[in-house]
């Protein structure tokens, strides 16, 4: 473990609002070690920024890591050049080119087809009738598995994700992940002689047409799908919510005096829904008095970094109008998320603007809670809005 | 180590010159110098585009454009111009001693 002080957490507090302890430890810790998680987190913008590029010593490469164990080494999981290889052979499918001229057109379907149906109900719950679907969906087409429905495709996200976070060892936990894994290779067994006869942009196809080894192919799959579920999800329900109890904000969006794209940077900024991404100490390293040891647990802590002071005047405020250019919200460092340019699509110029515009009067209709500290966002959302009377 | 001149025209018209070691890219000899405007969040993974700049004088012809770098480009901030080029993608080499660089 690294000499970094130690700060003291409430897991379930932190859970529940990790915010007023990562400002503390930005103020007095800003690499702390947290024993609650068994991990030294760096809290601050600058430090993050600079030390995730240092790959030769915050190593991604973590094959004891439970990611690696139960879903196979992906690209994330890999450092220099063997990461960009695979990280090449994937752009084609995430390029801004594709996502506008191939995944827009299907994100718009899509959408429209789930708010026409929930449209006459005149009520719903924002995550799980509305931004669940529309990222499910958008997940679909990415990854070339539209043989799954999206209630499979977040049920096999959440159980990836959940297994991944399992440290206590939980076998429940476990086995479902095991169950989730085994149902997307059942459908990537499904998918692949389809696509092998008619190729297309999708993850999987563009994969197959690089030639890469069938193990990393599902493994960044299963990748994409861990990390393409909930985040789009996550952003689309809290930027609604965050729309809705901000409303002078949503009327400079509406006026035309900012765009979707800046509420959606602002919002990723401000409540990130990757707050952290892990790493493994690869050599005896020191920073800013600390010494850290190989095998040491490190955390970057993006959410505490997108609201550092020292990046972001009166961070804490939501402000749709800010500079984002020094956000963290999809990493920083060759681990940049690749999914990037198609969340900004499928969120700013698709799911927000439809959602306000197909759902009239859209107004919140009971609590809202937030949960999590490494992916963040609303658990549930109660919405209403005005049918149309004929 | 053999070093070339760099000179960023800055937001404010200003301009920066620094030697620059061969062999990095321009991006990050940007975050190096504290270059404003240049933040190179994916840290040259052709990811992000926000290493945008606008080549003003070039000592010799630059390496081409490549897909991957022109399909990021058409998302560069501000929108690119024929000049424009993601400095994460120009390596500093002897013959672009005393290339001058816009930032947008
Ligand atoms: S630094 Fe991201 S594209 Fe150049």
């Amino acid at each position: 473990m690294s000499t970094a002080p130690i700060y003291e957490i409430d897991p379930k507090t932190f859970w529940k609002d990790p915010y007023p302890d990562l400002k503390r430890m930005r103020a007095e810790a800003p690499i702390a070690y947290v024993p609650q998680l068994g991990a030294t987190l760096l809290t601050r913008r600058d430090d993050i920024f600079e030390n995730e590029k240092k790959i030769e010593i915050f190593s991604s490469d973590q094959p004891q890591g439970l990611m690696t164990v139960l879903m196979g080494q992906n690209l994330m999981r890999k450092d220099g050049a063997a990461h960009m290889a695979e990280r090449k052979a994937i752009f084609p499918s995430v390029s801004p080119k594709t996502v506008k001229s191939v995944w827009k057109a299907q994100f718009e379907t899509e959408t429209a087809k789930a708010l026409e149906e929930l449209r006459p109900l005149g009520r719903a719950d924002m995550v799980k009738d509305i931004a669940k679907r529309v990222s499910g969906e958008a997940l679909k087409a990415i990854t070339g598995l539209t043989n799954m429905s999206w209630q499979e495709m977040d049920r096999v996200s959440q159980g990836m994700i959940d297994g991944c976070a399992n440290y206590a060892g939980d076998p429940e936990v476990e086995a479902r992940c095991h169950d989730c894994t085994g149902s997307i290779d059942r459908h990537i067994d499904g998918m692949m002689p389809l696509l092998r006869e008619t190729p297309d942009s999708s993850m999987l196809s563009v994969q197959m047409q690089a030639g890469l080894p069938e193990e990393a192919v599902r493994a960044n799959i299963k990748l994409t799908i861990s990390g393409g579920q909930n985040e789009p999800r996550d952003v689309i329900a809290g930027l609604v919510w965050t729309m809705l109890t901000h409303p002078e904000q949503l009327a400079l969006v509406r006026d035309g005096k900012a765009t979707w794209l800046q509420a959606f940077e602002e919002y990723a900024r401000w409540i990130s829904p990757i707050g952290m991404s892990p790493r493994r100490v690869a050599r005896r390293y020191e920073a800013k008095g600390v010494t850290f040891e190989p095998e040491d647990r490190v955390f970057l802590m993006f959410g505490s970094g997108n609201r550092d002071e020292a990046a972001f005047e009166d961070p804490e405020r939501f402000d749709v109008t800010r500079d984002t250019s020094q956000s963290i919200a999809f990493g920083a460092g060759p681990h940049f998320c690749a999914g990037a340019w198609a969340s900004r699509c499928l969120i700013a110029e698709v799911a927000l603007p439809m959602i306000f515009e197909n759902l009239p009067g859209l107004a919140l209709a009971g609590e809202v809670p937030f949960g999590g500290w490494a992916f963040r966002g609303p658990l549930e959302m109660p919405v209403t809005w005005g049918t149309i009377v004929s | 180590m053999e070093t070339i001149s760099v000179t960023w025209i800055l937001l404010d018209g200003t301009r920066k010159s620094v030697a620059v070691e061969t062999g990095g890219n321009l991006m990050q000899a940007a975050l190096d110098n504290g270059i404003d405007g240049i933040v190179g969040q994916c840290g040259g993974s052709l990811a992000c585009a926000t290493c945008h700049v606008v080549v003003e004088e070039a000592p010799s012809a630059l390496p081409e454009i490549a897909p991957d770098e022109d399909d990021m480009l058409d998302m560069a901030e501000p929108e690119r111009l024929p000049e424009s080029r993601l400095s994460c993608q120009l390596v500093a080499l002897p013959e672009l001693d005393g290339i001058v660089l816009r930032v947008p």
